[in-house]
């Protein structure tokens, strides 16, 4: 039995790791805020259970568009093919499936493994910059899943064999969640019980210094994005089955701008070195919560939306870069 | 005023940074008319701080600032120390290698010799060249400043702290301000032969200006100044007057590191009293080459050994030690690890894989400032740190972390809370320990070392030391690359002296220390 004064330790040192959760992760206050206000202004919609439901979906979907492209970004570079992936490997598994009926949709995290390691092997080796590497890849895996959906000739690019997926087993827990569930899992073991979220830091951080103590600088660059890649074709097959065992065919920068929005919201800054899939899971839940709580605010124009939202968020990410320099000086 | 009076005197000085580091105190100095003032002392010893309060870069917490006998505030900044004739030359960082000498020389002042938005070209070469002929300088003005030699650059960089205080006082003749020009380490690049010249130009510059010169080598303070003051842990340990008093070297390196000598730690730990020749050879290099940095460098590297490369910045000590860490490449020659020979052109991985490891003193270089010490230290220790539950997953253990941090923590003497404090709070000291203790564990079979303990106080140096020749002693090779001749005598069993990038000479501890008077 433990004596009253061990209870007490662990008491305090519970206490102080949530205190330094808290302090180290912005993002904690940022929810709890915004959990108060919209209880407080939509009591009767924002705490229904169908709401709470829909923020835990839409949770699913913007931590797997983001939690991948952190690593890339803890490197210090960006990673913006995951629409790319998303959207080009969902047409591959719906022109897959008529040749290998379900398990056609492993070839999601193939293929998003694929392009990651291309993106890394010529972002390191031709030393072509991230961004334009990157968004040059969406783009054309964009285009090639119109271009597949025009030449077939079909609306949408729709598997309905997958239908089975859309249920969950668990009542109240969409299963978009539970699909996403073990690739937030992965992302937080390599993160944090692997060398590699260390590797990944240090080469953000000082790249220099990260040479000097014996790390292959290009090796784990290439790795992370290749990691990027496979996380977010793992993470894509949630997003397919929560569109309704379909893939997006038309480009929407506005999703573009979510899996950075929730990246920098969580506290992992564009310049790398600090931060990591637990915030950006942080980072998704916030920009989950404006968005679901602007619109179920009345007065607020549903069409106006993404406006308000991405104006927002420009203020949050200049907000955030500017304490985060202010952190850097002191 | 008689020409004994003080033109510049400051009393009483103190200077606190962070609450608890006193970097000044109680320092009280002066400058005569026309003399050279040498203020000398150890890394730290608060040389830098005083400097910087006489030209305002930092404020000092208390005491009083004399010009020409009236008491005046002390300089809000830069700009304003000009004004009062105050200018600091330092020791790097001072040249911009693309500008031609003239842009160079008035860089900052253009403003007064602008016409209707216009450089008057034509005025500041004329102005410029007849400050050259007045100063003795000989150089072309329309080259570059990089292709001057470096003496040289350093000339012009005082012709333009001298220029800057007249353009700036608006001096037309009637000297009432004479200009103090302050020298941080001048000599620090420059090899023997330049540091004569150069000496040999201040003292012509002596008949219309003052000089504090701030070094920490004895025998050019000796021979240049006419007033000495040592600086040790913030405070003026000594004052000599060099025209009435004798004093030794000796004894003036007694005063500033406070103590017989500190050579006698490497005595202490020498590794097997010095023999080296039975060992077994962990490196050798076979006329190693790099087109425009050195060429021809050939050594043998034994166990437990510790080689030092000595020369002035430039002469390619820094180059050599890059090629054997794999930062670059030479291009020709070999290099042997344990007999094998090993790719030239490499990377600092592959070389750690080989066992040879690099440590800089340079703080922020390869320590990772916003880490905790556990991680800055399990970095290159991942095998000691994980399990392996599968084969190929490897798993961090946080306790083994913690306590492989913690027994380098206890090892070292590293004063911190504990393992998870964030190194950017550490005392410069200790972030170097942090730095070289993540070897400790490694043990690699070589240690590339880079101006280890730049930057660091007395104390802290003495420990870092001590942690690098107890490695030494248990078997670790070493190569050091310095500015600071006593590291070489404290650490090194040999002293390899390279000069434009060839090897000149090869001494053993105890020579390299009568030669350089040690």
């Amino acid at each position: 039995m433990k004596s009253e004064v061990e209870r007490l330790k662990i008491g305090s040192v519970i206490a102080a790791s949530i205190w330094r959760l808290v302090k180290v992760n912005p993002a904690v206050w940022a929810i709890v805020a915004l959990v108060v206000i919209f209880s407080a202004l939509v009591p009767d919609k924002f705490l229904s259970t169908s709401n709470l439901v829909a923020i835990l979906k839409n949770f699913a979907v913007t931590s797997m568009l983001a939690v991948g492209p952190t690593f890339v970004i803890l490197l210090g570079s960006i990673d913006v093919s995951y629409m790319g992936i998303w959207m080009f490997g969902g047409a591959l598994v719906w022109l897959l499936y008529p040749y290998l009926g379900l398990a056609s949709i492993a070839i999601y995290p193939i293929f998003g493994l694929l392009v990651g390691l291309f993106n890394g092997v010529v972002h390191v080796k031709a030393k072509v910059p991230s961004f334009i590497l990157t968004i040059a890849v969406t783009a054309v895996l964009a285009f090639l899943t119109t271009y597949v959906r025009n030449i077939s000739g079909v609306l949408t690019l729709i598997v309905p064999a997958y239908n089975f997926l859309r249920e969950s087993p668990i009542p109240y827990i969409p299963s978009p969640f539970l699909l996403a569930l073990p690739v937030i899992v992965l992302a937080l073991f390599i993160m944090f019980f692997t060398k590699l979220g260390t590797y990944f830091c240090a080469i953000g951080s000082n790249e220099e210094g990260a040479k000097l103590a014996g790390i292959n600088v290009e090796k784990y660059k290439i790795l992370a994005f290749t990691l990027s890649g496979l996380l977010t074709g793992l993470g894509s097959i949630a997003i397919f089955v929560h569109l309704g065992c379909q893939t997006r065919v038309d480009f929407d920068p506005s999703e573009l701008v979510r899996g950075l929005a929730a990246i920098v919201l969580g506290g992992t800054p564009l310049a790398g070195g600090m931060g990591g899939p637990h915030r950006t899971l942080l980072g998704a839940l916030v920009y989950v919560l404006i968005f679901n709580g602007l619109f179920l605010l009345p007065g607020v124009d549903p069409n106006h939306l993404k406006l308000y939202v991405g104006t927002l968020l420009l203020g949050a990410v200049i907000a955030a870069s500017r304490a985060l320099k202010g952190a850097l000086i002191a | 005023m008689g020409t004994l009076d003080p033109i510049l005197e400051v009393r009483d000085v103190s200077k606190t940074f962070d609450r608890v580091v006193r970097a000044l105190d109680n320092v009280s100095i002066m400058v005569r008319r026309n003399e050279i003032v040498s203020v000398v002392g150890e890394n730290g010893a608060g040389k830098s701080t005083l400097m910087k309060i006489l030209v305002g870069v930092y404020q000092p917490d208390s005491g009083e600032m004399y010009q020409m006998g009236r008491k005046v505030p002390f300089p809000r900044d830069p700009l304003d120390a000009l004004s009062r004739g105050i200018s600091i030359v330092y020791q790097e960082r001072g040249v911009i290698p693309h500008l031609k000498v003239y842009q160079f020389l008035f860089l900052g002042l253009e403003e007064k010799f602008t016409r209707l938005g216009r450089l008057q070209l034509g005025k500041i070469i004329g102005l410029a060249k007849s400050v050259f002929e007045e100063l003795g300088l000989k150089c072309d003005l329309a080259s570059s400043m990089y292709e001057l030699p470096p003496s040289t650059q350093k000339m012009v960089e005082i012709a333009r702290a001298i220029l800057s205080v007249r353009l700036m006082v608006g001096m037309d003749g009637e000297a009432e301000i004479i200009p103090v020009i302050i020298l941080d380490e001048p000599t620090a690049p420059l090899s023997i032969e330049e540091r004569d010249e150069l000496f040999n130009y201040l003292l012509n510059l002596k008949k219309s200006n003052s000089f504090i010169f701030v070094s920490h080598i004895i025998p050019e303070v000796m021979k240049f100044s006419d007033r000495i003051y040592v600086l040790r842990d913030g405070r003026v340990v000594a004052h000599h007057d060099l025209s009435s008093e004798k004093v030794t070297e000796d004894q003036i390196f007694r005063e500033i590191v406070g103590r017989e000598s500190y050579y006698d730690l490497w005595a202490r730990y020498v590794y097997g009293a010095g023999a080296v020749e039975g060992r077994r050879v962990v490196l050798s290099v076979r006329n190693l080459t790099k087109k425009g940095y050195f060429e021809n460098i050939s050594f043998d590297l034994h166990e437990g050994e510790c080689i030092g490369l000595f020369g002035p910045a430039g002469c390619g000590k820094s180059e050599i030690a890059k090629a054997l860490y794999g930062e670059i490449a030479a291009d020709a020659g070999e290099i042997l690890v344990d007999s094998r020979k090993v790719k030239l052109k490499s990377e600092p991985y592959a070389r750690v894989k080989l066992g040879i490891g690099y440590f800089s003193g340079e703080t922020g270089k390869e320590l990772f400032l916003f880490w905790p010490i556990r991680k800055n230290v399990s970095i290159v220790n991942f095998d000691k740190v994980t399990k392996r539950p599968l084969k190929i997953i490897s798993v961090i253990s946080f306790n083994a972390e913690r306590s492989l941090a913690e027994k380098i923590m206890k090892k070292l003497r590293i004063r911190a809370p504990n393992v998870e404090t964030e190194c950017y709070s550490l005392s410069g000291g200790n972030k170097q320990k942090v730095s070289v203790g993540k070897w400790l564990e490694k043990s690699p079979k070589i240690l590339v070392l880079e101006d280890p303990t730049i930057g660091i106080d007395v104390g802290a140096r003495e420990e870092i030391y001590e942690v690098l020749l107890e490695m030494k002693k248990n078997g670790i090779a070493m190569i050091l690359v310095s500015d600071d001749p006593k590291e070489y005598a404290i650490l090194c069993d040999k002293i390899i002296s390279i000069r434009g990038g060839v090897i000149q000479a090869t001494y053993t501890n105890e020579e390299f220390r009568r030669l350089m008077g040690l």
